[in-house]
């Protein structure tokens, strides 16, 4: 396991046989023990579980708008859920819920918003998308500035600031229990939609003519993704470019089919996030924020996939 | 030949503006229908209509004697495919995956087509001739293999009944005639009813069995192609002059008045 306060893979071994066997283990297993269970395991579970959460809902956005450049963060969702969540942090009382609440209703607002506004232009939708969101991203990011300014800059600022990183290190169990079923139901729904996934790809007028309703299918799958992304940024902040990236590399390996890309993403996101957080703890005595580190090598791969992807037909 | 298509008075507003207004024809089983109209004269939105697409403000379409207005969309789409007229490419998918789309109306919610869709799907192709198409990037081929793909792919879906919007838009020269004869074809063997919106009269005259004139969203005009396609009609519709050139075997094609005039101008500068 990777990380400043080493503990190797025979102290694990030692430990599981000690959860077994029922015997309380000694020494200096004591604290590796705690660091194991309480802050290691549900740490790396988390960075499974968010990394397939936000890797595959980015999947979901791309073949619903039909654009491989949309991702929760390019059309507000996430900024609409830090706000809501900076909101849940200044407001009195120290409630889990209410932030949960909070940013899960102001990313889906601001979801709604980018979705309202492109359609009430209507024209070149994939421009007119990307554009729109990036209003409404400005407009929450504004917002953020004004409870930022009006925070305490002593205790609030800089809990919102951290916060907004994105990082992995508040991980409690009670997150996992929270997570792990909205994630996991929203993750094999997106799999039983595989195919329905492929024909909404091709636009409303070609899912009408082939027997779907596509307005009611979009609204479902928009509200379990951004349910999904709500959770995850209430609970870790902001991490980017995973819902952007993921997806492009798994169509890179197996092709556009949801069929086989869903899963491939999911496991390249769980993977990528894990990896990304081990640098994250790893690199320096403080641990750095996991969502530095994602921006850092996120921006550079993506870059590279679209010169790679160059006259493939999805830029 | 039974008519296996109604619609009856059909009306369809966009907004405030009138789309469509009193629109009544019937299909018959086996036909190629070609639509003919200017720009926005409400061609698409015909075509949308009949499929369930678009919902009409008055009026009924009946299939087989049953509204769609009572059908599910499922239940439409069994019976009738639509090509579009634009095709927004997105993800690189391959043709075959893109043909294998046609099985959706038989697929149940969360099913992926199987082995035996995927033969269907390349039977298509081969009823095309176009076999050699199925591992291609969609998003890569020429426009004319599109519009084959999109056509196998309409054709997986059901061959009973299928709507083309401008089917030879984009294909060059010689790949609207292939495209057309093809679907004519396709009426003939597979007793497929084609309703094509088109923009050429002469690729009307050419392929058409039945001609429907629409301006203004109005029906002009109705009928068997030789009776309908006259120059009197002809220059209703479009607003224009033209002329009659006869060929070979009583084949008539039009061209308009403004075009020969300064061919007529040239021969005499000669």
């Amino acid at each position: 396991m990777i990380g400043r306060f080493k503990i190797t893979a025979s102290d694990i071994g030692s430990m599981i046989n000690a959860l077994f066997s029922g015997k309380a283990v000694a020494g200096e297993l004591v604290a590796k023990q705690l660091v194991f269970w309480w802050i290691r395991l549900p740490r790396c579970l988390m960075a499974i579980l968010v990394g397939m959460g936000l890797s595959v809902s980015g999947a979901v956005y791309q073949a619903l708008f039909r654009n491989p450049l949309v991702s929760p963060d390019i059309l507000g969702v996430a900024a609409g859920c830090t706000f809501g969540a900076a909101l849940g942090l200044i407001l009195p009382g120290d409630n889990f819920s209410l932030i949960h609440i909070l940013s899960f209703g102001f990313g889906l607002l601001a979801v709604a918003m980018t979705v309202a506004i492109a359609r009430l232009i209507s024209v070149k939708p994939v421009i007119v998308l990307v554009l729109a969101g990036m209003v409404i991203l400005s407009f929450f990011n504004a917002l953020l500035m004004v409870l930022k300014y009006f925070s305490d800059p002593y205790d609030e600022l800089p809990s919102i600031v951290f916060w907004i990183m994105g990082s992995l290190s508040r991980v409690t169990w009670n997150d996992i229990l929270v997570i792990t079923p909205i994630t996991g139901a929203g993750l094999i729904f997106f799999l039983l939609m595989r195919f329905r996934l492929n024909i909404l790809s091709l636009g409303d007028i070609q899912s009408k003519s082939l027997g779907i309703n596509p307005s009611l299918f979009r609204l479902i799958l928009i509200v379990t993704s951004s349910f999904i992304v709500a959770l995850t940024v209430a609970s870790c902040g902001q991490i980017c470019w995973i819902g952007l990236i993921i997806p492009h590399m798994a169509r890179a390996l197996v092709g556009p089919d949801h069929k086989r890309m869903l899963p491939v993403t999911a496991l390249l996101g769980a993977i990528f996030l894990l990896a990304a957080d081990g640098v994250a703890r790893s690199i320096s005595t403080a641990e750095i924020p996991v969502g530095i580190v994602t921006a850092l090598t996120g921006a550079p791969i993506f870059a590279f996939l679209l010169y790679k992807n160059r006259g493939s037909g999805w830029v | 030949m039974g008519v296996i298509l109604k619609c009856r008075a059909l009306g369809f507003k966009y907004g405030k503006t009138q789309i469509l207004d009193d629109v009544s024809f019937e299909i018959e089983s086996g036909l190629f229908y070609a639509i003919l109209g200017k720009n926005g004269s409400g061609k698409t939105t015909l075509l949308h209509c009949l499929n369930g697409i678009l919902q009409p403000d008055s009026g009924s379409i009946e299939i087989e004697q049953q509204n769609i207005a009572t059908m599910s969309r499922k239940q439409v789409a069994r019976q009738m495919s639509l090509v579009p007229q634009e095709h927004l490419d997105v993800f690189p998918f391959k043709v075959l995956d893109v043909v294998v789309m046609g099985r959706a109306p038989f697929l149940k919610m969360t099913q992926t087509p199987s082995a035996k869709d995927y033969r269907l799907a390349m039977e298509a192709l081969k009823i095309l001739a176009s076999e050699n198409l199925a591992n291609c990037n969609f998003n890569r081929i020429s426009g004319g293999e599109r519009q084959i793909a999109l056509l196998a792919s309409a054709l997986v879906q059901t061959s009973k009944f299928m709507l083309l919007d401008e089917p030879t838009n984009h294909l060059d020269f010689n790949n609207q005639y292939r495209l057309l004869s093809k679907i004519k074809e396709l009426c003939r063997t597979r007793k497929t009813s084609v309703i094509a919106t088109m923009h050429d009269p002469n690729m009307a005259m050419l392929y058409a069995d039945r001609v429907i004139m629409i301006k203004n969203g109005h029906i002009v005009a109705a009928g068997r192609t030789e009776e309908i396609m006259t120059t009197t009609n002809i220059n209703t519709l479009y607003e224009t002059r033209t002329i009659e050139i006869s060929t070979l075997g009583n084949k008539k094609f039009f061209l308009p008045e403004s075009a020969v005039a300064g061919l007529k101008i040239n021969d005499k500068g000669r």
